[in-house]
Parts: structure tokens; sequence; C-alpha cells
């Protein structure tokens, strides 16, 4: 049988994350010999999605602190299933294998590169989407000028995304709506309002920046905060970074049908993506080995070996040679200049409740979301100087978990105690807003390291040590899937496939034989 | 089971994802190939790392498209099937008939879906390469399809039973591996069987019909078989209602992507 070494490679891609996996997949129909290689098990490196046993084993290996992670500090909490027998009314945890649930969930906006490169590359034929609905606020005082009977329990509002969303809002004064509007009209369409002195304007927070330029009162602050998936706080958010990401989010409502701006990938978001981006490339011939390590990596400078400079020494497979090498950050330190890395608390949390209400369909025909986003600021949770938090409730249409359950995915810039408090106070705050007799039946905690993203462009990171091996730098941990990632892999492409291949047929491929609908 | 459906009312159609698993050369490619083209190639090329095919299945309550991913037996590194059967609803383990080491490999097959698909896969043990057996029918044509099947195993790993192959195909019957012995395997293990020949087309649909029905409808409105299934989702509504139609729009949103 042929073995990795009988093979010249013309391309190692080594890691299979979102960034790799889209590289393969980018390469998928380029004639090219494509060797893709995971030192896990699993598929996904960072961005993977576990079953219960998968998550608890790795738990165990994060913080046995096996090689150089992206994690640290997981912990895993399960429901004492005896105490539940005795209420008799919850659900209980199905087995290991009913739930995905993934390490870095992210959504995709409607307008995102990365939705056109699936669409043109035909892979969104074996993905199925489900669209992320409403975002809410959670503003607890606001519930005293509510005069219905269930006042006191009302204490999530839901962010309008569009003009009729405005006009339908009951919790806006007509005054706070007429500002908005004039908000989201400059936001939409900046160039007709004349704004000369925009640029210096644009460095303050946003919240100043909202209340000088507009007058847009206090309440809407955090509302507008939500639409743009800031990390930081109200006072740490330039309007220069918040302003283009409530217009992504505004322009995108509609634009993949009605009610609502972005979709998430069934069975495991950003995990199930490229998964099917790494099982279009092997259609294409790549050839896939996990738990496979590079140990040792040799570049060659003699003259015979002009053709495949790279000796690459893997742990079981012995020797293999290679062109060129794309891997992910994990091992690489970070440069001087490069963006710095910071941490997330995160926490996953398996919920014996479906949350209804926070699912609403808003107009005729639009499909019934799978995802809502929530977002807690600071000073709801006791603590008003932290980031915001941020609530992905997902339901069982995701397909990431059984029906009459949940899976809530939390995040806060906040690493340590101090951030998973926060989030246990939001899921526990949720479950109370809704009144529902519910239980957090497992949960995972961990912390993430990564970078947020500051609307700088990344770059491809040629290796110090060994030339043609380039490093995708690390990955965002941004609740929307970064659309840089998508020019990082055509940066990667172009350097495997050469001036020759038009920019153009990045991604542009046709259906195979007997596979479209028709 | 839910709602009496109109009689005018287009039936309701599914998607169901499908595996195709087992050793090399026992003809995984020629059955999906019979199944969507209804058509046959004599020494196919092995399958590279793998195939994807779509195909309808009409019912008499409702359409099932079938998703297939067909894997490459000989694909050394056990590191694409795991990708396959994720949230794979059915899953098709082949053997052949005329090759008991492939009958082994199928069980290995079956033991991991077991332990690591989604929870209520439906799994079809499939013995192809029923025309080079006594019960495939015409006896000649079953010896000359034979002579082909050894200068494929010559390629694969086992030399050693070929002599023996084409002497049995001669007399008629290359059967190896008895119709009882997997039976008796499927029904221990819960799985659909079926002989079947792509050469022929003998019982291939009705592998693929038969799979179509033992989806629960549970399955096909959430998209996996999560067990304890009433039906309906969290929500109280269909799947379908919830999915986003990408197809519609593929066309506009392609033309945006490359013009910026």
């Amino acid at each position: 049988m042929e073995t990795l070494s009988d093979t010249t490679w013309d391309v190692i891609i080594d890691g299979t994350g979102a960034s790799q996996s889209l590289l393969a997949l980018a390469l998928s129909r380029s004639g090219k010999k494509v060797l893709h290689i995971d030192r896990n098990q699993y598929y996904g490196g960072s961005d993977a999605a576990f079953s219960l046993d998968e998550a608890q084993e790795w738990a165990e290996r994060v913080n046995k602190g096996e090689h150089r992670s992206t994690f640290k500090d997981a912990s895993i909490f399960k429901h004492d299933a005896s105490s539940s027998e005795e209420t008799g009314i919850s659900p209980k945890l199905a087995s290991s294998r009913a739930y995905t649930l993934s390490l870095s969930p992210y959504f995709l906006y409607a307008r995102s590169q990365l939705m056109s490169a699936l669409v043109s590359s035909k892979v969104f034929r074996q993905l199925e989407f489900m669209a992320v609905g409403s975002w809410w606020i959670y503003a607890p005082e606001q519930s005293d000028s509510e005069n219905g009977e269930h006042g006191a329990e009302k204490v999530l509002y839901r962010v309008p995304g569009n003009r009729e969303d405005v006009f339908a809002a009951t919790h806006i004064s007509m005054k706070s709506k007429r500002t908005l509007m004039r908000l989201l009209r400059h936001i939409i369409k900046p160039n007709e309002d004349d704004a000369s002195n925009e640029d210096d304007d644009m460095s303050m927070p946003l919240k100043d920046y909202l209340a000088s330029k507009f007058s847009v009162p206090e309440e809407l602050h955090n509302p507008l905060l939500s639409l743009s998936l800031s990390q930081l706080s109200q006072q740490d958010t330039t309007a220069s970074y918040a302003l283009p990401r409530i217009q992504r989010h505004l322009s995108s409502i509609g634009h993949l049908g009605p009610g609502f701006g972005a979709v998430f990938a069934k069975y495991g978001g950003g995990a199930e993506i490229l998964q099917a981006a790494c099982r279009a490339s092997a259609v294409g011939g790549g050839v896939y080995a996990l738990d496979t390590q590079i140990q040792d990596c040799l570049w060659r400078k003699d003259a015979e070996y002009s053709e495949h400079r790279l000796l690459l020494k893997l742990a079981n497979e012995g020797s293999v040679q290679a062109k060129c090498m794309f891997s992910s950050n994990v091992d690489t330190v970070p440069k001087e200049g490069s963006t710095p890395l910071v941490e997330v608390a995160r926490l996953i949390s398996v919920v014996s409740a479906t949350f209804p209400s926070l699912f609403p369909v808003t107009v005729e025909g639009a499909p019934v979301p799978a995802t809502a986003v929530l977002m807690f600021p600071g000073d709801t949770l006791d603590s008003p100087h932290s980031p915001p938090v941020y609530l992905q409730v997902h339901s069982s249409d995701t397909g990431e978990c059984p029906h009459q359950q949940s899976v809530i995915y939390c995040s806060v810039a906040l690493p340590g105690p101090e951030g998973q408090a926060l989030l246990e106070s939001s899921v526990d705050r949720l479950i109370r807003a809704e009144g529902l007799p519910a239980t957090v039946l497992w949960s995972l905690r961990y912390t993430h390291s990564g970078r947020l993203s500051n609307g700088e462009p990344r770059r491809l990171i040629p290796d110090d040590a060994v030339p043609d091996c380039y490093v995708f730098p690390p990955s965002s941990l941004d609740l929307a899937f970064e659309d840089d990632t998508l020019e990082l892999v055509k940066e990667a492409w172009k350097k495997v496939v050469g001036d020759e291949v038009d920019d153009a047929d990045f991604m542009m491929f046709d259906d195979r034989d007997g596979t479209s609908d028709q | 089971m839910s709602e009496p459906a109109s009689a005018n009312a287009p039936k309701p159609s599914s998607s169901v994802k499908l595996v195709l698993l087992g050793e090399a050369a026992v003809g995984k490619s020629s059955l999906v190939l019979r199944f969507v083209n209804d058509d046959f190639q004599e020494n196919k090329e092995p399958t590279i790392g793998a195939a994807f095919l779509t195909q309808k299945c009409s019912l008499p309550t409702r359409t099932i498209k079938f998703e297939i991913w067909d894997t490459a037996g000989q694909e050394r590194f056990a590191s694409l099937a795991p990708m396959y059967y994720r949230n794979a609803q059915a899953a098709l383990v082949v053997y052949d008939v005329t090759k008991p080491s492939s009958l082994t490999k199928a069980k290995h097959w079956v033991a991991e879906l077991q332990r690591q698909a989604s929870p209520g896969i439906v799994i079809a043990l499939v013995g192809n390469k029923l025309d080079l057996t006594n019960d495939g029918g015409d006896v000649s044509e079953a010896a000359v399809a034979a002579q082909g099947e050894s200068e494929e195993a010559q390629a694969g790993e086992e030399g050693a039973n070929e002599e023996d192959d084409v002497q049995d195909a001669v007399s008629g019957d290359a059967r190896k591996v008895s119709t009882r012995e997997a039976t008796g395997y499927a029904e221990e293990e819960g799985l659909l069987f079926f002989e079947t020949s792509a050469k022929t087309g003998t019982n291939v649909v009705d592998v693929f019909t038969a799979i179509a029905n033992a989806i629960p409808e549970s399955s096909l409105k959430t998209g996996r078989g999560t067990g304890a299934g009433t039906g309906q989702t969290s929500l109280g509504r269909s799947a379908e209602e919830s999915r986003v139609n990408l197809d519609d729009r593929n066309a506009a949103t392609a033309k945006e992507g490359c013009a910026c």
C-alpha cells in the first residue's frame, strides 16, 4: 500500500482549523497534491465541535497542558441526575452523541465573503443553514417603566434591526425613535450627510459619538453596541470600530431571505463548515491524516531538491517531501508588533428549556430562527466596568442538542473566575427572566486566547526559520466569522497556484456530476 | 402521522445524509452508480478520496433526497470516514459475497458506526456481487465478470485465493459468504440486510427504499436521530420551516461574491 513518503506533495496543510480547511477547499480542484494533516484525532483544532464524551476528554487534555494550546482552565459540570428525578419535571441529559458543542461558536453574516465562497464553491449544498434571529438586551432597570402585569419578568428587550422594527418597538419613546432612524439612515448611507470632520469624531468612544453627533439617548447605547458585537465596554469601543459593524448588521438583514441577517451552519457551526470544506478537498483527491504531528521541518538548499525543498519528519509516518507548507498559530509565539492576544472566558451550558420567546418570527415568510444573540451589559450584572457578556442561545433546531433542550454559548472578554462568574450569573438571569422551570444539565467552562478583531486586516506570516512555510495568524474570538480570513486563504492559495491562475477563479467551482438538484 | 396530508399537496421532502463504507473493490461506487444513473462500469477505477452524489427516492407519503457520500475503501489513514458519518442518518456497509475478509471489515465498520456515529443511525449491511453466485442468474455472464474481478484482486492484497475464485466462477458459484451467516449477523446487530448486484441491478433500489422507509419520522424533521423524538422540534414547528434556503438566491449571491 502507498505511504505518504511515496508522494512528493505540492502542499502540506498542518491543522484543520477554519483557515486551513478553507485553503484545502480552495485547492480542491487545482490538481495540486495536497496532504492535510492534524495532530489531533479530531477535525477543527480550536474550531472543533464535540459530543459530551469528547468534550470531557478534551478538557482533560487541556488541563494536562500536553502541548501549547489556545485553551486553558477547562472544567465540566454535570447536573446531579438523582435530584432531577425527585422533581420529575426536567428532561434529563441524553446520550453523549446527542450533542454537538462548538469550542468557537460563530455565525456568518449574510454578506460575509465566506457565504459567497461557500455558494460559489458549491459547498453550501452539503450544509444546512439556520437563521440567527433576534438580538436582545438585558435591561432590568427598564422594567420600572413597563406598567403591564408581566412587567416584573420583562427584562429582555428586542433590539430593532431595521426601520419596521423601530416603528414597532414598544419600549422606545417617539423621540428616541426619531434619533434612531436618523442614525440608521446615516449608517446605511453615510455619504448623504455632510461629514467633513467625520474622521476626528470616529476615534471617540461609541457612546460619546452617539450622544454628541446624533443625540442618541442613553437607553439606545447598549442596543447599538450589541449590533456591533463589540466585546469591549461602551467606553472602550470606538465609533470607528462599531459603526462599520453596525452597518454590516443592518445591511445583511434580508439579504438571504426575509427577517434575518445572519446564519449558523447546523450541527456545529464553523466546525461543520470546515468539515464540509475538507470533504470537498478529499473528493478532489486531497489526502487526510489525523493524529499526525510534524516533529521536524528541514529546508534543503541543494539544487537536486529545487522541486521540493521541504523535508518534514512526521511522528508516525516517516518523512515527507513538499514544496510548501501552511500551518496554524498554535506553536508560534506572537511576534513583536502583531496584535496582542487576549483571553476570554467561555461557558457552554446545556439547559433543559427551549426559550420560545427568544425566537420570534418577526416578518411574514421568514424562517424560524434557531439562534438568538443576547447581550448583558456589565452594569446589569453588578459589574459596571466589565465588558458586556454575550449569550448565543441555540434551539434544538441547530441539531446540537435533543428536543426540549437548548445550548447556550456564553463569552466575555474577561478571563478567570471573575469572567466565569459573570457568565454564570447571565445564564441564571436568563432562566429567571423566562420564568421557566429550567435546569443547567451540563456545562463546560474554559479560557480561550485569541485576538479581538480591531478592523486591521491580518496577513499570512512567513515562517522566520524555514522558507516556503507560512503561518495563519491567530483566529478571532468574535461572535461572527471574521471576513479577512478569506483574504488570508486567498493569499495562501495564490502562493500555491501561482500567478498564471486568475484571481477571479478563487473558490469558483461548478457542481460535480450528479450532485446538483436537477 | 401527525396530520392527514391533503390530496393535492406536494409530498413533503426531506434530505437524508447517507455514507457508504466497506473494503476496497467491494462495489460501493458501483452500487451508487446503479442507484443514481442506473448504469454499470466494468473495471471501474478505484475511488480516490471520496465522491458525493445525490438522488431522490419517492415513497408513498414523502420524497427522500439522498445525499450520498461514497468513501474510498483504500483510504489508508482512517481519517476521512469520521467526517462522513458525522450527522449521517443512514449508512450502507458493503461487503463482497465472494470475499470473506470483506465481511470482517464490514463488521468493523458496523462496530465503529455504533460507537461513533449519530445515535439512531440506520445501518444497512449489503452483500454485493450477487451476480457471481448461483443466485445471481445468468451463469456465463457471471463467469466473465469474475475474470474482470480477478484482475482487480491482483491489484489488491489477496492474491492467494484468486485461482480458486476463477475456478468457482467458471463452475458458476464464487460465493464464499453464505446468506445465512450474514443474515444472522445482521439480525443480531439490528441491521437491514440485502444481497445485491450492482452489475445486474438486483435489489439495488430496494436497499435505498428500505433505508428511506426505516428513517424515523422524528429524525427526518430534526435531521438527527436523537432517540427521544416527539416528531416536533423544540418550538413545535417543523425543521423545514427553519432551514434557510440558499438555492433560490445562490446565483445572485455568487455574482456579488466575485464582483468585489
